[in-house]
């Protein structure tokens, strides 16, 4: 069991909102570990959309994470790139398509 | 209690078109929720019953996106995305159960206080923007305790065929998700002409009636009601020759709107061979078929902040180009002019705009925001530059109402082009929609390729009327006087330096209008896809010379109402077969 922890900042413009929110939740879908986000003492689910836009974190916020699991390391990478990278859309659409979501069930 | 007799009321008519049909009745009230405790035996059945509400809400929304996807709207997706992973989220499955159990009480009651803590939560954040993200999660409630509750069949999904929707007022999602195949009229208690409801049923066609009072209603048994789209005339229990009258009237209706349509080859031109360029305005992707099908001859104006809604957010640069690339792939090589984000100062207010249901592009806005946005506005005009290196487009600049706003903005594009190094031609145009603009509009000639008169926003500043209140004058404001000359100046200096004019506002997409705006000398006119029949037709009853002569007297005239009068006559002379726009005013 592995536990990490480690801080990202928010870059988007809007902050953690909807759709970086849904971004998160469908990357961590697959992650066996737990995954928490801290924001100015408030600690919460980061698999779950409602706590995550309960943080109402803005620009340039900072998040501490918190993993927790055999696929810690691999999670946190994830996570680190995703927010680097302020959550771009997918290829070849002007939208998130449900297409783009639906992954297949392992 | 059974009321044989005739009863008919006068409403406010908000989208043209005549039903027949039978009373649903669509309700937002918050169910009265009692607290009950469960019985441990009864625990699992309690808990059976949240899991079938849940499951039931995921259905709806998953087959309101499939409606969504046929229909090409990508907008919105999005949100009923998050609906689902909100149905799937910890905080209402885990917890609700873990809740029910310990407090052993029953499930609304539980669900309800759990909703009202998460109220308080996001009612404390200073953040308007995350504020209001709670309305997703009202949304989402409403429909599980609509399946909680008994008795509740709040989805319009729910509507059989030939239905009359009653509510209290109708939001957005609620004309979004009516098939037109079941919901055959709106009637409602309130509603504004310009909100976004409205906007919606009239891109479906769908007839819409406001000003209803339906307290009534809810006690006697109807069992048919006629709407009268058209005149705002609603009819409960017709009498059987009224019945008939109306029977004849809808299906002719049904065959002229299928006559129009066969039209869409034929050219915009009057029957004395002048031809006007009849374009469409584009909000939503899956109009781009009606364009092509009902044979448009462009974009004449897309405005572009819809795209917002599929994002949450202004869109990066790339996906922008995307969106743009796309659009202008599907457009084939016809024209389209895209008009800069019409936004105010805080972003945040026009996304909860769309949320809050009301018309999203109303607002305080102009482009000199976007000028101290700077970013934003280079990026989409880079974006658009991209986009365009293939394609047939205009850039069209809003809410200009200054001449050194305009050079500001030009700039701007000069710049994003020697960043890119892309100098390929583009037709620079700005709207005029302020009055401060049109009576410059001679400065504004030399600077601009085309001009593009927004007389919605132009109505609205020159006579000091705020659009959004309920207006009882809709007719009168865009027939007065001074809205005609201030067009006709418009035109006039925009001759003498021979650039064109195009006209997208309202009136446009109102046929009896048609015959003026040609004798003014609009050369193009930008309406919305389902209107494109309908204006075809006027053009092509008119002649430019009548047309002229008609300007020259609606010009002479002091009153809207003389100069109503004057175009609903011409237009009823020219098209009297027309059933959507020629009939009595009782």
């Amino acid at each position: 069991m592995v536990k990490l922890v480690f801080q990202v900042r928010v870059k988007n413009q809007l902050g953690l909102h909807m759709r970086p929110a849904m971004a998160i939740v469908k990357l961590l879908e697959h992650c066996e570990s737990d995954v928490s986000f801290t924001y100015k003492d408030k600690k919460v689910n980061a698999k779950s959309l409602l706590s995550l836009l309960l943080l109402a974190a803005g620009k340039n916020s900072t998040l501490t994470i918190e993993v927790n699991g055999e696929d810690a390391n691999l999670t946190m990478e994830k996570l680190v790139e995703a927010f680097e990278s302020q959550f771009p859309l997918p290829e070849g659409g002007d939208c998130i398509k449900k297409s783009d979501i639906d992954q297949p069930k392992p | 209690m059974q009321v044989e007799q005739e009863i008919i009321i006068k409403g406010f008519a908000l989208c043209r078109g005549v039903a027949i049909g039978k009373p649903f009745f669509l309700s937002h009230d918050d169910f009265a929720i009692l607290e009950t405790r469960i019985l441990p035996t009864h625990m699992e059945r309690e808990i059976e019953r949240y899991r079938e509400a849940l499951s039931r809400s995921k259905q709806d929304i998953k087959r309101l996106q499939k409606q969504l996807e046929m229909e090409s709207a990508a907008e919105g997706i999005l949100i009923l995305e998050a609906q689902l992973e909100m149905l799937r989220d910890p905080l209402l499955t885990i917890e609700i159960e873990k809740e029910i159990k310990n407090n052993r009480k029953n499930v609304e009651f539980v669900f309800q206080q759990a909703l009202l803590r998460y109220q308080e939560q996001f009612q404390e954040m200073n953040d308007t923007f995350f504020a209001e993200r709670f309305q997703d999660l009202q949304d989402v409630s409403r429909r599980i305790f609509g399946y909680l509750h008994e008795s509740g069949h709040l989805s319009l999904s729910d509507a059989p065929p030939h239905s009359i929707v009653c509510a209290q007022e109708l939001t957005a999602s609620d004309a979004a998700s009516a098939h037109s195949d079941c919901v055959s009229a709106f009637l409602t208690e309130i509603g504004g002409a310009t909100s976004h409801a409205a906007i919606v049923a009239k891109a479906k066609g769908i007839p819409y009636v406001t000003n209803v009072s339906l307290q009534n209603l809810k006690d006697h048994a109807f069992h048919q009601i006629i709407v009268d789209g058209r005149t705002g005339k609603v009819i409960f229990n017709p009498s059987k020759e009224t019945l008939k009258e109306y029977e004849e009237l809808r299906d002719r209706m049904q065959q002229e709107a299928k006559a129009l349509e066969r039209m869409a080859k034929w050219p915009a031109e009057t029957f004395d061979g002048y031809s006007i360029r009849l374009s469409a305005n584009l909000d939503m992707t899956h109009e781009i078929d009606l364009i092509h099908q009902w044979g448009a001859n462009g974009i004449g104006l897309f405005r572009s902040e819809y795209i917002f809604i599929s994002t949450n957010g202004i869109p990066s640069e790339e996906d922008q180009q995307r969106i743009y690339q796309r659009m202008i792939g599907r457009m084939k090589g016809l024209p389209v002019v895209i008009r800069t984000f019409d936004i105010g100062g805080d972003k945040a207010a026009l996304y909860q705009s769309f949320c809050n249901e009301r018309n999203p592009f109303l607002g305080c806005r102009a482009t000199r925001y976007l000028l101290k946005e700077e970013e934003i506005l280079k990026a989409q005009l880079r974006a658009i530059l991209r986009a365009s290196i293939d394609g047939n487009v205009s850039i069209l600049f809003p809410m200009i109402s200054t001449l050194s706003e305009l050079r500001q903005a030009k700039q701007m594009l000069q710049k994003a082009r020697q960043e890119l190094n892309l100098f390929h031609p583009i037709r620079v145009g700005c709207m005029i929609e302020v009055p401060s603009a049109a009576l410059i509009v001679d400065h504004f000639v030399k600077e601009c390729d085309f001009l593009s008169i927004g007389t919605n926003d132009l109505i609205q500043y020159a006579l000091a009327i705020d659009r959004s209140e309920q207006a009882l004058n809709e007719y009168h404001e865009p027939a007065d006087p001074s809205m005609i000359r201030l067009i006709k100046l418009i035109i006039s200096e925009a001759d003498k330096g021979r650039i064109p004019v195009s006209l997208c506002g309202e009136i446009g997409s109102d046929p009896r209008f048609t015959a003026l705006l040609l004798g003014l000398g609009i050369q193009e006119l930008s309406v919305p896809p389902r209107q494109l029949p309908l204006i075809k037709n006027a053009i092509r009853r008119t002649s430019i010379v009548d047309a002229v002569q008609l300007a020259e007297r609606a010009l002479s005239m002091t009153t809207a109402q003389e100069v109503l009068d004057l175009i609903v006559s011409d237009y009823q002379k020219n098209t009297s077969d027309d059933l959507f726009y020629t009939h009595s005013t009782s």
